[in-house]
């Protein structure tokens, strides 16, 4: 049995992006959902699935409550931060193959922005003893305690190793940056920036800058999945999941995988976690890299989209600079990044907004929308347990 | 604008240095064994060699000559007691040591009877400090045994006025707001941490070494481990300097590296005594401890290249300050006399200088043996040992030829209670 080709993305939905929605998160998220459903060409009572993130304050059995869903017949939750987005869908998908349901759908919803934000410290969040608590035990009586100073400790470490700069990391930001700008629902739509303006933003956790960092954004999307022949026969066209693979690497830490174990020769410098993901991906799907049109690669930090190049084989362990010089990772270059503005540019949702902006290059409807798209390879958070998905054209 | 000295006081000053060389009398005992052994007790120093060779621990220097209960004899005096009766008769009723730094020009042996002689150093201030308004005063001693001169010492105090509010007592440090979860698997960690030690599991099924620690070794799947110590070497594997947002317990910017360790793991820690902007991959650091509160000591970094020494961990008692006071012949009341020391301010009683100095040399003899003859103990006080704390001591050395520098740091729950440095040298 494959899941490769067994399901499809039907229908995409999603709140406005803001940084304070004024609703309840579980309000956006059923608002999200019916939006899904709504261009999908679904009706709420036929949807017998939901998936979303560990993290989600909103349960399965609300949201559908809320949108009026019929029984479900699944359901269930990712782990692991924003690592879980991608693997939502790959789990719909296999819920769909096997039979468990014929509409399933992911969501995730939040106000990170006005309600609780990631970029504050929390050291009160991780001080039971449970496994996640005791590696969390490790770092935060240090005072590293934010995603950004986790990400920051790796990526040192990788322009130690490839002798990336500063410099390297504001070209990611530039580029969503190009891309929200020409997005109406992009947050930053009509704000690019330049390389000046990113080396001229002030610290946050050094080497990583202001401009390096993903906005906090209040917001819901949701994905529909249903069977690919089903798919076929709605509303719009289908985005086919050619391929849906989660990874962790041995050794591995939620956030801090810092140490020898992970069997990788410099783990630090690297995503394993996401090397297992691309092995996958490219295995299930029969693709190569250069099958690829564009990639949406989660961005909530500017090094780790150059360690995703690296890690998914579109160019060489410590070349992902040269290979986003010059504009490579913009519209018209080597490979267009995160078309939509990414979470740097677009909304931190979680990276299910990058999954939609997949499915619209795929359907041909992307405000920044390139020609000839049939493959778009998209992952989710790193430096976390994470996960990948290819779509391509029907 | 620098504020001036009252023209009185700088008379005193002047008349003190006049003075030259004041004669500061002869010492109550020769160099003796009973006193000896009792201050080697007292320090809890088990170097063999005073007691073997009818040596004196050079550390004993000032005890010698230590007055205690006696009545000061005619005609001595030093040649700041001027000064320091018109810093109490004017309102600097106040003293705290600073800094202490001894020469030990010869070890001295049983029998030899000393004498002691002042000089005036400096004077400076007024200065706005942490105490209140004072004045810095210096002086230095010159120790004899005959005409030839076996010994030094600059000592300084700071002489201030006592905010005019009856003194508080210091609050005790509040629960550092980052504690670490802990489990079966990593108490070790922890309680190694209080005592000084960078303890790394050790499978004693196949010997691997493991950090972060777990329950079982992911190598031989065995559940069986004790833990090594660590050397306190290490290399800056990769660092953050954090800026934002505000982290509760640590002041921005900091340093936060990932540490390689000769063992062959890796810790986490602060880097600690650096520029942030001084840290970089690959730079030698030294383990030192961070006691952030009463039940949690941090193994945090400070850059350096010296050879570390293992830690040495000494709970404060009512018993062992008292106890130490009196085998350096210090009887002031703050040092036995809990009512006293509240009195002043104090939490409890707590340490004297003196006792300091001996435990900084018994901590660089313990490493470097008997063998070794100390020349120099400079040391720089900073917050007071209260009895019911803890004092934790940990160093580098840095050897050139016979001789070695030992920086030793000592920390207790109020932060840094002195630094210091002691110069040893091989026999020879």
């Amino acid at each position: 049995m494959r899941l490769s080709g067994a399901a499809s993305i039907a229908g995409i939905g999603a709140t406005e992006f803001s940084k304070e929605s004024g609703r309840t998160e579980l309000r956006l998220a059923a608002e999200a959902v019916l939006d899904a459903l709504d261009d999908a060409g679904l009706a709420p009572s036929e949807v017998d699935g939901m998936v979303t993130f560990t993290q989600d304050a909103s349960s399965e059995t609300a949201v559908a409550r809320e949108i009026g869903a019929g029984p479900l017949r699944f359901f269930g939750r990712v782990d692991y931060g924003g690592g879980a987005a991608c693997a939502t869908v790959g789990l719909a998908a296999m819920a769909v193959a096997t039979g468990q349901a014929d509409a399933v759908v992911a969501y995730r919803a939040f106000n990170e922005r006005s309600g609780r934000r990631f970029g504050r410290a929390m050291p009160e969040a991780h001080r039971a003893p449970t496994s996640q608590g005791l590696e969390m035990s490790w770092h935060v009586p240090f005072g590293l305690v934010t995603p950004a100073a986790w990400v920051a400790m790796c990526a040192r470490r990788y322009m130690a190793a490839s002798g990336a700069t500063s410099e390297d990391f504001g070209r990611v930001a530039v580029a969503a940056r190009r891309h929200a700008a020409t997005n109406p629902a992009a947050w930053f739509h009509g704000r690019p920036i330049t390389l000046e303006e990113h080396q001229a933003s002030r610290w946050i956790t050094e080497p990583l800058r202001l401009l390096d960092c993903c906005q906090e954004s209040d917001g819901g999307v949701a994905l529909v999945v249903v069977s690919a022949e089903r798919a076929r026969s709605l509303r719009r066209p289908p985005a086919v999941i050619a391929a849906a693979a989660q990874g962790s690497a041995p050794g591995q830490q939620t956030m801090t995988s810092f140490y020898p174990d992970s069997g990788h020769p410099d783990g630090m410098a690297g995503l394993p976690s996401m090397g297992v993901v691309a092995e996958a991906l490219w295995r299930q799907s029969g693709l190569a890299p250069r099958d690829v049109q564009t990639a949406v690669l989660y961005d909530h930090f500017t090094p780790f989209v150059l360690m995703q190049l690296e890690e998914l084989g579109f160019c060489g362990r410590g070349e992902a600079r040269h290979f986003a010089a010059d504009g490579g990772l913009e519209i018209g270059g080597r490979l267009p990044v995160n078309t939509h503005g990414g979470q740097l540019g677009e909304a931190y949702i979680h990276g299910m907004n990058g999954i939609a902006e997949a499915v619209r290059q795929i359907r041909g409807t992307a405000a920044n929308q390139l020609s000839s798209v049939h493959n778009v390879l998209v992952t989710a958070g790193t430096g976390v347990p994470t996960s990948g998905l290819v779509l391509s054209r029907d | 604008m620098t504020e001036s000295p009252p023209d009185e006081l700088t008379a005193l000053a002047e008349a003190a240095r006049a003075r030259g060389e004041v004669d500061g009398g002869r010492a109550a005992d020769p160099v003796n064994a009973p006193m000896v052994r009792h201050w080697l007790h007292a320090m809890g120093d088990a170097n063999p060699r005073y007691l073997e060779a009818g040596e004196a621990p050079p550390a004993m220097l000032q005890v010698w000559t230590m007055r205690g209960l006696a009545p000061e004899p005619p005609g001595t005096g030093s040649a700041v007691d001027g000064l320091l009766e018109w810093f109490d008769a004017n309102g600097h009723t106040g003293v705290v040591a600073t800094d202490c730094a001894q020469t030990y020009h010869r070890y001295l042996r049983f029998g030899e009877e000393l004498r002691s002689t002042t000089r005036f150093g400096s004077l400076s201030g007024p200065k706005r400090t942490a105490m209140g308004r004072g004045y810095f005063l210096t002086w230095h001693t010159r120790w004899y045994s005959g005409e030839e001169q076996v010994g030094e010492m600059m000592f300084r105090v700071l002489k201030f006025a006592p905010p005019e509010s009856p003194p508080q007592r210091p609050p005790r440090p509040e629960r550092h707001p980052l504690q670490p979860a802990r489990s079966a698997d990593t108490d070790f960690f922890w309680d190694g941490a209080a005592r000084g030690e960078l303890r790394i599991r050790r499978c004693t099924g196949c010997g691997a070494l493991r950090h972060p620690p777990g329950p079982l070794c992911p190598r031989c799947r065995s559940t069986g481990a004790d833990h090594v110590t660590a050397s306190g070497a290490g290399t800056v594997y990769s660092h953050v300097v954090h800026h934002h947002p505000p982290v509760p317990g640590r002041t921005a910017p900091f340093v936060v590296a990932v540490v390689e360790l000769p063992e062959g793991v890796r810790v986490t820690g602060n880097v600690v005594g650096a520029d942030p902007g001084e840290v970089y991959v690959g730079m030698p650091v030294r383990l030192e401890f961070e006691r952030v509160d009463d039940g949690l000591v941090l193994p945090q970094w400070r850059p350096g290249t010296g050879e570390p020494l293992p830690a040495l961990h000494l709970p404060l008692t009512r018993t062992s300050i008292t106890a130490q006071a009196l085998a350096t012949r210090d009887f002031q009341s703050v040092h036995h006399d809990p009512g006293a020391a509240r009195a002043q301010g104090a939490a409890d009683v707590f340490m004297n200088i003196l006792t300091t100095q001996g435990l900084v040399q018994r901590y660089a003899t313990d490493w470097a043996g008997p063998a070794a003859r100390v020349r120099r103990i400079a040391i720089r006080l900073g917050a007071p040992n209260h009895a019911g704390d803890a004092l934790l001591l940990t160093g580098t050395a840095e050897r050139t030829g016979g001789a070695a520098e030992v920086a030793v740091r000592g920390a207790n729950s109020l932060g840094a209670h002195v630094t210091g440095t002691v110069t040893v040298e091989e026999e020879g």
